[in-house]
């Protein structure tokens, strides 16, 4: 056993006979997500005149219009993944004329509701004040099928008007809007290595390389990943795009800034079962169970079909914190599972969620170089919106691009300061995120405090907020022994861990089970093995021809770790127990792509800084469903 | 053999593991949510794509993809497919369904490789996937040969070794995993493709963007081929149920086991 | 209804099991029967047949038909459904007739539908059964247009056999082909796990590679199980997609390859038994089950997945101790 991880250098050494090509365009840009689907809309739109010519010339090929290029990691389109209920107004205001009939899924918000869960099994660890609550909503007779639904939405949680869409249909939609205005070429299963940089400056982007096996090492049909130089390049990579860390490490984030808060979202998409009561444009929000640090959501679509879901926060501290059993007790809660029981389970999928909004915020433009979308702070945690956020940092990215074109103007820090961060910050998005900078606070203390405090947010517009101090995530988790103290003894944990490790089990069934969770009796349709889930609901399949795009930083520092959150937490099963010990096992044609794993690990990273001991890099491949 | 025209006819299906569910529609069966199910090269068809384009390389010859698809599934797939290899495409905007008559298929897209300007059918190997994943009929590719007057015809290819003049020998997949060899004297010949040997070739963004250029355009213009759907009558179409009624034995000794599977498998 | 029974005659000359089924499949429709034989030599094939009730023979034979090469067995197939003039021909699905039944039928002006799985004739009417998206869903199809070209799975109808002699109008047919058969390259015979004939098709699981109760992992003695009772049965290997990857990092049982996994990504093989020995039985992998006859599971697991309606019998005990003792009472 080694302690560094095996990969190849990611350097410039190449094996010999080896060349690594380079291809010049003049805006390349990096991910397909509802940031870059506003950014190319509003780019496309602009870059012909009335006449037909074109409102500059590339400089990459003198002589043509401006190629513009998009690189996605997915092996389509649509295999993103997200709730989705969103107020759209950055979207209607691109598309005056949108009809959701054209939209697979997509339908008018009609109803909302908040529900606070009680907990029907008794498993569930509520702090002392929620016992208190939940007793007395039982006494007063408020609570129907264990749930107490809320008087009224908050306004800032309310999204009607607003609309419901299929994240995979919609990015679909506007990526087949924007190809066929033919100004932009997006190309799906092209992962991004990351940024050129050349000081502080980005010059293009480097592809991932092909024809490699899984430790990086050259193999039959080899291609190093190709650079693309440009003028410009925009990174759109979402909450944990490899473009979008790199720039961060190299250059940091605004003095007080820090992108700390995380959580991971896991989802289904059901056919519900025949007769079932809820009405298309239907919109849950649900809080307070499995625990009450998970929220919940559940939005409906035409067609007696169902998005939902839940949220499992950087700031649950519980090590053993798995997304997929939480989810089947969430949905069988009795107030969710009297419309779910007899539903069909169609997709299935997860994701990573940057909820550090405003906090999290990195530099926005720099020479070359400019940042939308998630990884660029817009998601919103007081409201819980992120697509439409994202979609308007494109939107406003794309005129101030265009403003730049046609003033033959070049894309330096400044320039892109003048245009872009300027509107950006003018804009509802900047008013909005400022009141939300401290919503969530409060729950690095507690969960009660959090939830008090977003409320006090929420109602004032940002002015209250309960304070306090963020901590890296890995250094928010406890042992194992001292999470389930009191409950389970350390010498029963120890059985425990070795009897799963033997047999290449994570914990948290065992863990589970023994803290008083019921099991989970599968009915081959909705409630199925957390395997067939990623076969029936995700699809998942991995190209070969790839390096490992999870690896494990030091290897000792794995053997020694007690918590081995990465594996508890792995959205796909993808991370598993080494029997023979030593840093976990990973497998490429299990995992979703969904980033928990960067976040999920509770030892530093050997080599200093934010991040954990888990490399998580940019990968092919992953969820097929388009419908997520 | 210079200045070959290797014709590859392909088309999209849906994405091997989505959950297919038929439907009944108004001109027959069809796949329930079609339009949201994720779509890709046929694979078979794909494996054909590659080999033209490594033969086509070797003998300065030519690819053309003829895909009868709708069109707007067919753009999005020609968005992973065109990276892979360079080709020119003939666009024919129709269905792509496993239930359209193999034949109307095939009328099709003999009619969309006349129409290929500068065809020269001297120098013409026709290639495809062996069978479809849709369909899985093995029976268009055949009825195009005979259309275009081909016949040399091969199926199960996972081979094909050319000569300077021009003569080839192909392995063809055949019962019990062995093979069959053969030779041809040259074009015109029409061979219907296994996986081949080649490894999928990686996505080149060089590639991608010239592709494109004459993608584009050619959707754009692509040439309507509604099929009739004539002939064939769907009395049904069905998933096959597989749910047993399992019995489990729990507790019994080892031996008697063993036993009852011995004389299950004797059996 | 004139019904053709169309098919090419094996390198010995006989008929082969493929085709005495296809001739069970058209028997089967009524209606006045012809048979046409295609080969070297077709009497011998003919005569093996002989008492099935055909009221006609026709035979396309010599040395320019011996191998399978499309040219000359389309134009032998050509000529016999021509002078047959049947509405129905049905051809087995052999790799041979495979190549050219389609090209066939467009000579003929026929339709055609292969690969069928079920044909039958009620008043008057036929219905044939095939699947679609790679056997993902099966359907009953109907056509009124004549013509009709049929191929038939093998496996699926009763064969005919009926000996006699058979006599059998020749007919002469001149091919145009510039096509030759050069060679059959057979795979290596030597330690063939994967025999697609087989009866019974066992698969290996994770848990052969797995610690057992002792704490110890017990990789030969599962290689000597697995390798013992396919030598006793002369059953096919399947595996799972956990036990090949091991398998592949060297970790595990050295004579499997990702050839033997059976599943979504894998294959999914026909055998009328099928053990599953250590495996999970979790979806991705039983879906390459489909075509697995009758299905039993031995597995530690009472709640593992063949549990749930996926095999017929589960077994909860201890693979290595039941296999062990299978294998002695199969030697
Ligand atoms: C379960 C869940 C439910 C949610 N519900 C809602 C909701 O109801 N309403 C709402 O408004 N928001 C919701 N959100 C948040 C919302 O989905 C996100 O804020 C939004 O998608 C962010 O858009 P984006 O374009 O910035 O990034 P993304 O949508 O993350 O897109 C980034 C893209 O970049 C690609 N990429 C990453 N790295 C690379 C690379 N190196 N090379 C190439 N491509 C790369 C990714 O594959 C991805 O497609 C939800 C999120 C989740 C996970
Ligand atoms: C998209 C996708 C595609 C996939 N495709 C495939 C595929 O094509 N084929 C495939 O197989 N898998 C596939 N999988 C993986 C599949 O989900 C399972 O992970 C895999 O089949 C598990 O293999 P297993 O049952 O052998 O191993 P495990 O799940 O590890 O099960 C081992 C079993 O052995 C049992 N066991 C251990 N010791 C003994 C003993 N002494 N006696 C009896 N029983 C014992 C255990 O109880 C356990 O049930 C795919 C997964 C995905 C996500
Ligand atoms: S990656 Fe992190 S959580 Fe996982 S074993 Fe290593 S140190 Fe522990
Ligand atoms: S390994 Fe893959 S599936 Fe697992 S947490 Fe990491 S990104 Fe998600």
């Amino acid at each position: 056993m080694t302690d560094v991880n095996t990969s190849a250098p990611a350097g410039d050494e190449l094996p010999e006979g080896y060349e690594r090509q380079r291809m010049d365009v003049d805006v390349a840009c990096v991910g397909f997500g509802p940031a870059m689907g506003g950014f190319l809309h509003t780019l496309s739109q602009g870059l012909t005149n009335e006449d037909g010519t074109p409102v500059a010339e590339s400089k990459a090929m003198p002589g043509m219009p401006p190629q513009v290029i998009c690189y996605e990691r997915a092996d389509d389109l649509g295999f993103g993944v997200s709730g989705v209920v969103t107020k759209g107004r950055g979207i209607r205001a691109s598309f005056p004329d949108l009809d959701l009939t054209q939209i697979p899924l997509a339908t008018e918000v009609k109803h909302e509701e908040v529900l606070y869960l009680l907990d029907p099994v008794g498993a569930s660890r509520r702090p002392v004040l929620m016992r208190l609550a939940d007793k007395a909503l039982k006494i007063f007779g408020m609570a129907r099928n264990h749930a107490f639904k809320l008087p009224y939405v908050p306004g800032f949680l309310r999204k009607e008007p607003g609309i419901l869409l299929s994240m995979g249909q919609f990015n679909q939609w506007a990526g087949g809007q924007i190809m066929a205005q033919g100004q932009a070429q997006i190309w799906p299963g092209t992962p991004v290595a990351g940024p050129i940089l050349s000081g502080k400056a980005v010059a293009g982007v480097r592809l991932q390389d092909q024809g490699v096996d899984k430790r990086g090492v050259p193999e039959a049909g080899f291609m190093p990943g190709m650079d693309i130089h440009s003028q410009l390049v925009v990174v759109g990579d979402g909450p944990v795009g490899a473009v979008g860390r790199k720039l961060d490490e190299q250059l940091g984030l605004p003095a007080g800034n820090h992108a700390r808060e995380w959580a991971v979202g896991m989802k289904m998409v059901v056919d519900l079962p025949e007769g079932c009561q809820l009405k298309a444009g239907t919109v849950l929000h649900t809080l307070g169970y499995p625990e009450p640090e998970i929220f919940g959501f559940l939005y409906v679509y035409p067609g007696n079909v169902a998005s939902l879901g839940i949220f499992v926060p950087s700031w649950f501290d519980n090590p053993v914190r798995t997304a997929y059993r939480y989810l089947q007790h969430w949905m069988q809660h009795p107030v969710l599972w009297k419309h779910l029981k007899g539903g069909r389970m169609r997709s299935w999928g997860a994701k990573s969620l940057q909820e550090s909004g405003k906090r999290g915020e990195p530099f926005l433009a720099g020479d070359g170089f400019a940042r939308i979308g998630e990884g660029s702070g817009t998601t919103n945690v007081l409201t819980g919106s992120g697509v439409d956020e994202a979609w308007t940092s494109g939107v406003l990215l794309g005129v101030s691009v265009l403003e730049l074109l046609k003033a033959d103007q070049p894309f330096t820090r400044e320039n892109i300061e003048k245009t872009y961060v300027r509107r950006r910050q003018e804009s509802w998005l900047e008013r909005e995120a400022k009141i939300a900078e401290k919503a969530r606070d409060g729950f690095q203390n507690g969960v009660v405090q959090g939830l008090i405090g977003m409320a006090l947010t929420g109602l004032t517009e940002g002015k209250l907020f309960w304070p306090g101090a963020s901590k890296k995530p890995h250094e928010r988790i406890p042992s194992i022994e001292s999470y389930f103290q009191g409950r389970i003894s350390a010498e029963e944990i120890a059985a425990i861990r070795k009897d799963c490790t033997a047999k290449g089990l994570p914990l948290h069934g065992a863990l589970m089970d023994r803290a008083g969770w019921p099991k989970v009796e599968h009915d081959g349709q909705l409630l199925v093995s957390h395997q067939d889930a990623l076969l029936m609901g995700g699809k998942v399949q991995a190209p070969s021809g790839y390096r490992d795009h999870v690896t494990f930083k030091s290897h000792n520092v794995c053997a020694g770790c007690g918590e081995k959150v990465c594996i508890e937490a792995c959205s796909g099963q993808a991370i598993s127990a080494n029997p023979e010990g030593g840093a976990p096992l990973f497998d490429r044609e299990k995992c979703v792509h969904c980033g928990a794993c960067l976040w999920n690990c509770s030892k530093p990273s050997p080599g200093g800084g934010e991040s954990s001991n888990v490399d998580f890099q940019a990968g092919a491949g992953g969820l097929h469903s388009a419908e997520n | 053999m210079k200045g070959l025209q290797i014709v590859v006819l392909g088309s999209i299906v849906p994405d091997p593991l989505q959950t297919l569910e038929p439907v009944s529609g108004p001109t027959g069966p069809a796949l329930k949510n079609e339009l949201m199910l994720p779509a890709v090269l046929d694979p078979w068809a794909g494996h054909a794509l590659y080999e033209a384009a490594n033969l086509a390389k070797k003998v300065e010859g030519k690819v053309y993809l003829v895909a009868l698809g709708p069109k707007a599934k067919l753009q999005q797939v020609m968005m992973n497919v065109a990276q892979k290899v360079p080709f020119e495409i003939v666009v024919l905007d129709g269905p792509a369904s496993g239930f359209a008559d193999a034949a109307e298929t095939a009328a099709a897209l003999a009619g969309g490789v006349e129409k290929i300007p500068g065809l020269d059918k001297s120098k013409l190997l026709v290639f495809g996937g062996w069978q479809s994943a849709s369909r899985g009929t093995g029976a268009v590719l055949q009825m195009v040969g005979e259309l275009l007057g081909i016949t040399d015809q091969f199926q199960g290819v996972d081979e094909i070794a050319m000569a300077e003049d021009g003569s080839f020998t192909v392995l063809e997949r055949i019962e019990g995993g062995s093979y069959q060899k053969s030779s041809c004297q040259g074009a015109p010949a029409l061979l219907g493709w296994a996986t081949g040997n080649l490894p999928e070739p990686p996505n080149n963004p060089q590639v991608g963007m010239q592709n494109m250029r004459l993608i584009m355009p050619a959707l754009a213009k692509a040439t309507p081929a509604p099929l009739k759907g004539e002939g064939l009558k769907y009395a049904g179409v069905e998933l096959p149920s597989q749910r047993r009624e399992t019995r489990v034995v729990k507790n019994a000794p080892v031996e008697d086991i063993a036993r009852e599977l011995a004389d299950w498998i004797r059996a | 209804m004139k019904v053709l029974f169309l098919a090419h005659t094996e390198e010995d000359g006989s008929l082969g099991k493929a085709a005495a089924e296809a001739l069970g499949a058209a028997k089967g429709l009524g209606g006045e029967l012809v048979i046409g034989l295609f080969g070297a030599e077709v009497q011998k094939a003919a005569d093996s047949v002989a008492g099935c009730g055909a009221v006609k023979f026709y035979g396309v034979a010599g040395p320019e038909f011996a191998t399978a090469r499309y040219g000359s067995d389309a134009a032998a197939a050509e000529a016999i459904a021509k002078a047959a003039g049947a509405e129905i021909i049905v051809a087995p699905s052999t790799s041979r007739m495979s190549r050219v039944a389609a090209g066939v039928a467009q000579r003929l002006g026929a339709k055609i539908d292969t690969r069928l799985t079920g044909l039958e004739a009620v008043g008057g009417k036929i219905t044939a059964t095939r699947w679609f998206y790679r056997q993902r869903m099966v359907g009953k199809i109907e056509r009124d247009a004549r013509p009709w070209l049929v191929t038939t799975d093998t496996g699926c109808f009763a064969p005919c056999e009926a000996a006699g002699s058979a006599s059998v109008e020749m007919l002469t047919v001149a091919p145009a082909t510039r096509s030759q058969v050069v060679e059959i390259i057979a795979p290596a015979a030597d330690a063939q796990t994967i025999r697609p004939d087989a009866k019974l098709l066992l698969v290996a699981g994770a848990g052969w590679g797995k610690s057992q109760a002792d704490g110890q992992k017990h990789v030969d003695e599962a290689a000597r199980l697995i390798l013992g009772l396919l030598s006793a049965t002369q059953a096919s290997l399947g595996s799972s997609k956990s036990l090949v990857d091991q398998s592949g990092e060297g970790a595990a049982l050295p004579f499997l390859t990702h050839m033997h996994q059976v599943g979504q990504t894998g294959s999914t093989p026909r055998h009328p038994k099928g053990l599953a020995t250590c495996c999970h039985g979790e979806e991705p992998h039983v879906v390459g089950w489909r075509f697995v006859g009758e299905r039993r599971a031995i597995n530690l697991d009472a709640n593992c997945g063949w549990a749930q309606g996926k095999a017929d019998v589960l077994y909860v005990a201890d693979a290595f101790a039941v296999m062990s003792k299978l294998v002695d009472l199969l030697k």
